[in-house]
């Protein structure tokens, strides 16, 4: 199977990962709770992950919380920032994500920018939004419909010059694009483990400028006499047993992308989003590009987006149609009533899978064509 | 005195200052805070040679290491804090 499904997760990881999560399967006891060599030892894998994560996001080790999502550092950063009823900003291409806690806190949402790939667009609606009140602002860096790349770094600016708090989604940059906690000032950034990080599912990274509220509640190792969660990060927000198997392998994912180097993936997975991009258009179709695009792009084929998946995976081709659980960046690209079909290309990226995925194209091609 | 430590309020610190004693050639083990020295219930703290823990209470603090309390041990078994 061609998978270039990674928007949604990464399947393909690299072994060192696989025998990190093996290792620690068969290594690793409750990490922070007791005294014996197979707890301590858990504890150092978490802490390997944490400085790991630290070395390549600029942020200090104890303020990187294990989560178990992107959406799970979200709901955290969310509630913990935004009080209900507060002006919140936001871009034309949330993911549910964003949008479902906001909804959740009954905030006032304000959406600025909405044209794809255009940062003038962006920012000027952005800081015009900033301009006219607002309590705190939650953007994407990378839409995981389109891979249009937000002008994140110009957008902190803007924030920090009107002193507005900000949460950064970088669930489709983390492991491919620059994330730098001290440069951006960023109240909160959250991001997947099991994407661009290649760690397993079920992992995930908050990076935390702010002090948070706990969402859960319970054992920490830590403070045990108290009734209240600790005070202090990560532990007030690492109630219960942490997922050692999956953070060990997320340490792994780290130490990889840091050899390798993010540009050079970056480079590498572009450069087969571009050809793909450049196969869809002489194939016929109409994919979205733009000159801020990751490694992601979309097309609306001329049938059913989820039966033109159908057909591309019985070609053994794996993508993803529909919405994306994205329907704001779809209504800002004008594609809520059809849903895309998108390809996201991923850390092995390599020009037999375009062969594959341009083969596999013709046959989504219409008769009448 | 045979022993001294430095506790902790989680392991995460006493790991990040385990890091930084080994990288300055120290030699430190970590282990569960004795009772006695856990005023508010479960921890951690580092186990260091008696001479090494003004030493390494130094190094935390260039690093901002969040540390508890320095205690010595006597020979007779005795916990006592070091005030530095």
């Amino acid at each position: 199977m061609i998978y270039l499904d990674n928007g949604a997760t990464s399947l393909h990881k690299p072994q060192a990962v696989h025998r990190a999560v093996a290792n620690a399967l068969q290594r690793c006891a409750n990490p922070g709770r007791g005294g014996h060599p197979a707890s301590l030892e858990a504890s150092r894998q978490v802490y390997a992950c944490r400085e790991e994560a630290s070395k390549l996001f600029r942020c200090p080790a104890e303020r990187i919380v294990m989560t178990t999502n992107c959406t799970h550092g979200l709901n955290i950063a969310i509630n913990s920032l935004i009080p209900p009823d507060s002006r919140v900003v936001i871009s034309g291409f949330e993911h549910n994500a964003v949008t479902r806690p906001l909804h959740a806190r009954q905030v006032k949402i304000r959406v600025a920018g909405r044209r794809l790939f255009d940062w003038a667009d962006t920012l000027e609606s952005f800081e015009q939004a900033l301009k006219s009140g607002a309590d705190a602002a939650v953007f994407t860096h990378v839409s995981n419909v389109f891979g249009y790349i937000l002008p994140v770094e110009q957008m902190a600016a803007l924030c920090r010059h009107y002193g507005v708090p900000f949460i950064l989604d970088a669930a489709q940059s983390a492991g491919v694009l620059p994330v730098n906690m001290e440069d951006l000032g960023a109240a909160y950034i959250a991001m997947p483990g099991h994407k661009g990080l290649l760690g397993p599912q079920g992992t995930g990274l908050l990076l935390c400028g702010r002090n948070p509220k706990p969402v859960l509640f319970g054992g920490t190792g830590s403070e045990s006499f108290s009734q209240s969660m600790p005070a202090y990060l990560p532990d007030q927000l690492e109630a219960g047993t942490l997922n050692v198997p999956g953070i060990a392998g997320l340490a792994a994912g780290l130490h990889y992308i840091q050899d390798r180097g993010t540009e050079n993936i970056f480079r590498q997975e572009h450069r087969a989003m571009a050809r793909a991009a450049a196969d869809l258009h002489a194939l016929g179709f109409r994919p979205f590009t733009g000159e801020h695009q990751a490694a992601t792009v979309s097309f609306v084929p001329e049938m059913d987006s989820e039966e033109a998946a159908q057909i591309l995976a019985k070609q053994g081709v794996a993508v993803r149609a529909g919405l994306h659980c994205a329907p704001l960046a779809h209504e800002s690209a004008g594609t809520l009533e059809t849903g895309t079909v998108r390809i996201s290309f991923g850390h092995d990226a390599n020009p037999s899978q375009n062969a594959h995925f341009r083969r596999a194209l013709t046959k989504i091609i219409p008769s009448g064509r | 005195m045979k022993q001294s430590y430095i506790t902790f309020r989680s392991v995460t610190f006493a790991q990040k200052a385990e890091r930084i004693l080994k990288r300055a050639g120290m030699d430190c083990t970590m282990q569960r805070t004795p009772k006695e020295l856990s005023q508010r219930g479960c921890g951690y703290c580092l186990g260091l040679r008696p001479g090494q823990v003004i030493r390494a209470a130094e190094l935390l603090d260039a690093e901002k290491v969040d540390y508890g309390k320095l205690y010595a041990v006597s020979l007779e078994g005795k916990y006592e804090e070091i005030h530095v």
